[in-house]
């Protein structure tokens, strides 16, 4: 694995595509950088990862596909490169990619890359998916509670996919304190979200 | 009724109510205390037990399965 810290300013902002695994962080990698790889994850020995870059609105970013890990405690090598490289890249952003149909389960470690003070956005792919199984996620909700932007996909078909690109710039860090407030039904102080329903066009800002 | 996971028959479903080991490894992968599951799948021997969340399959050792308390009949 190659040190590309040192690859200078015209790597842009890093960013680390991360999630559960099987949640489609390849596709929407591919999808993004017109990449066209197919990342294979076989547990205990070698486990590598892909990065692209693209450029929205003359902004370069790099995008790092992780390995898909359930948790920043690592079980085995896939989700140990997962964690190492949220460790060497403290400053980038993070894309959490969570499945629409299984969102609960994306939610854990989401929580765990907030907690770590990175600035994410949350893709909630497989949009296609869930809509096959009656399965509806309430966007403008989830993105009121994490108080980060929320953006649906479906990487397979490239909907959303130019939303999330656009709102990469948007990303935040987010309050734990503020979020877990917002769980027990109170609002905190400083509310981002304000007189706006949540539409995902400001990023609640 | 509280039995162990283990002893959950096919086909039934039950209620998580207590996980005897570090639940952490459980948590992240969706089984969490107050949770649904339906026994899919029950191997002999080491297992796998896989259980069905919502649209989650969740395989596991048998020994792992043995220190889930599951909760039957709550619907009923």
């Amino acid at each position: 694995m190659t040190d590309r810290r040192e690859e200078g300013p015209e790597a842009g902002t890093i960013v680390l595509m991360l999630g559960n695994p099987n949640v489609g962080k390849s596709a929407l990698f591919n999808r993004m950088t017109g990449a066209n790889a197919v990342v294979s994850n076989y547990p205990g020995t070698t486990v590598d990862f892909m990065s692209g870059t693209f450029i929205e609105s003359g902004h370069t970013y790099t995008i790092i596909d992780v390995p898909g890990t359930y948790s920043l405690e690592p079980r085995d090598a896939a989700e140990e490169v997962a964690v190492r490289m949220l460790r060497d890249y403290p400053d980038a952003t993070v894309i959490i990619v969570l499945d629409a149909t299984k969102t609960d389960r994306g939610l854990y470690i989401a929580l765990e890359v907030m907690e770590r003070g990175m600035p994410c956005i949350v893709a909630v792919n497989m949009m296609d998916a869930a809509h096959e199984k009656k399965i509806t996620v309430d966007i403008a909700a989830l993105q009121r509670l994490l108080g980060v932007p929320v953006v649906s996909t479906t990487a397979i078909s490239g909907e959303g996919v130019r939303e999330l690109a656009e709102m990469l710039r948007k990303a935040k860090v987010a309050d734990i304190g503020a979020i877990a407030q917002r769980l027990r039904g109170e609002e905190p102080e400083r509310e981002s979200v304000r007189s706006c329903g949540g539409c995902g066009g400001c990023g609640g800002q | 009724m509280q039995i162990k996971l283990s002893d959950l028959p096919f086909g039934e479903t039950a209620v998580v109510r207590e996980i005897q080991t570090p639940a952490h490894d459980l948590n992240c992968m969706g089984l969490r205390i107050g949770k649904e599951l339906k026994m899919v799948t029950k191997q002999p021997i080491k297992g796998p037990v896989v259980v069905l969340i919502g649209e989650l399959e969740i395989a596991m050792g048998l020994e792992m399965a043995e220190l889930i308390v599951v909760e039957t009949g709550t619907d009923a």
